[in-house]
């Protein structure tokens, strides 16, 4: 399996109609993220995104570049830096960190339009199988 | 009344429940993400992330997080595909609860199983400021 240097970047605008999609999929209705009302009283004074939504991008790069090897077997450990607040434009970036006979391992950042990191996270795939 | 969260000690099982993983769920996850899904329809494969999502919405619903919590580590490891259409038992437990500098700290281990194969394994790291208010808890 190849293992390219870096892997393509994606980008996407988190929008609040997002959210509530994504929402309704996880089951995750935590008002934070969608009750602008309540989250105005919370320390984000907005609505933000769920982490696992961001984390998804992570995995939507992964699963492009090594498909079943990535959905099948595929680790990823990540560390959630600052929220995502609708009308965010998310780009993200995997570059190989390491190779050994059996994984390659890639650093991601997910970053905003103002250059900030909102994720960091590694992620690990087999590429012997 | 809402869950006393400083009461859970480690291997406290937050929930378990088999849940239906179907051609809807998978379609509304994957218009939620903006993925076009084409490698999974290509695979047969429900997208791992999308399990992880459900298994982590059930587990936040259970623990009833106060406002102020902040999701701040994930770990997950794909083990299994899980096809479309598969019922996944999902569970979460409590792995870690403790209070450092006027912060509790608290870890959930969760799982996803399709009948006796393991699909999915995480760890969700959450940091959750001493005395904030639990959501309609005033």
């Amino acid at each position: 399996m190849a293992t390219p240097e870096s892997l393509p970047e994606i980008s996407h605008k988190v929008t609040q109609a997002q959210l509530a999609k994504y929402a309704d999929a996880s089951g995750d209705h935590n008002p934070l993220h969608l009750d602008e009302a309540f989250a105005a009283g919370t320390p984000y004074g907005r609505t933000i995104a769920h982490g696992m939504l961001v984390l998804a991008f992570v995995s939507e790069t992964m699963t492009k570049s090594f498909g079943r090897a990535w959905m099948c077997e595929g680790k990823l450990k990540a560390k959630f830096r600052a929220p995502v607040y609708p009308g965010d434009t998310l780009t993200t970036t995997g570059t190989l960190k390491s190779t050994s006979d059996a994984k390659a391992t890639y650093d991601f950042v997910v970053r905003k339009q103002d250059g900030s990191d909102v994720l960091t996270a590694e992620a690990a795939v087999p590429i012997a199988c | 009344m809402w869950m006393d969260i400083s009461t859970l000690e480690p291997g406290h099982k937050l929930f378990s429940r088999r849940i239906a993983i179907t051609d809807d769920a998978v379609a509304g996850y994957l218009t939620a993400v903006d993925d076009d899904g084409e490698a999974y329809a290509r695979e047969g494969i429900t997208p791992p992330m999308a399990v992880a999502a459900v298994v982590m919405g059930e587990a936040l619903q259970a623990i009833e997080l106060p406002a102020g919590a902040v999701h701040t580590g994930q770990e997950l490891g794909f083990e299994a595909p899980v096809n479309v259409g598969a019922e996944v038992d999902c569970a979460a437990t409590v792995v870690q609860n403790s209070v450092r500098r006027g912060t509790r700290f608290m870890a959930l281990e969760i799982t996803a199983d399709v009948g006796d194969d393991r699909a999915l394994t995480g760890r969700v790291s959450l940091a959750i400021p001493e005395g904030a208010i639990p959501e309609g808890g005033e």
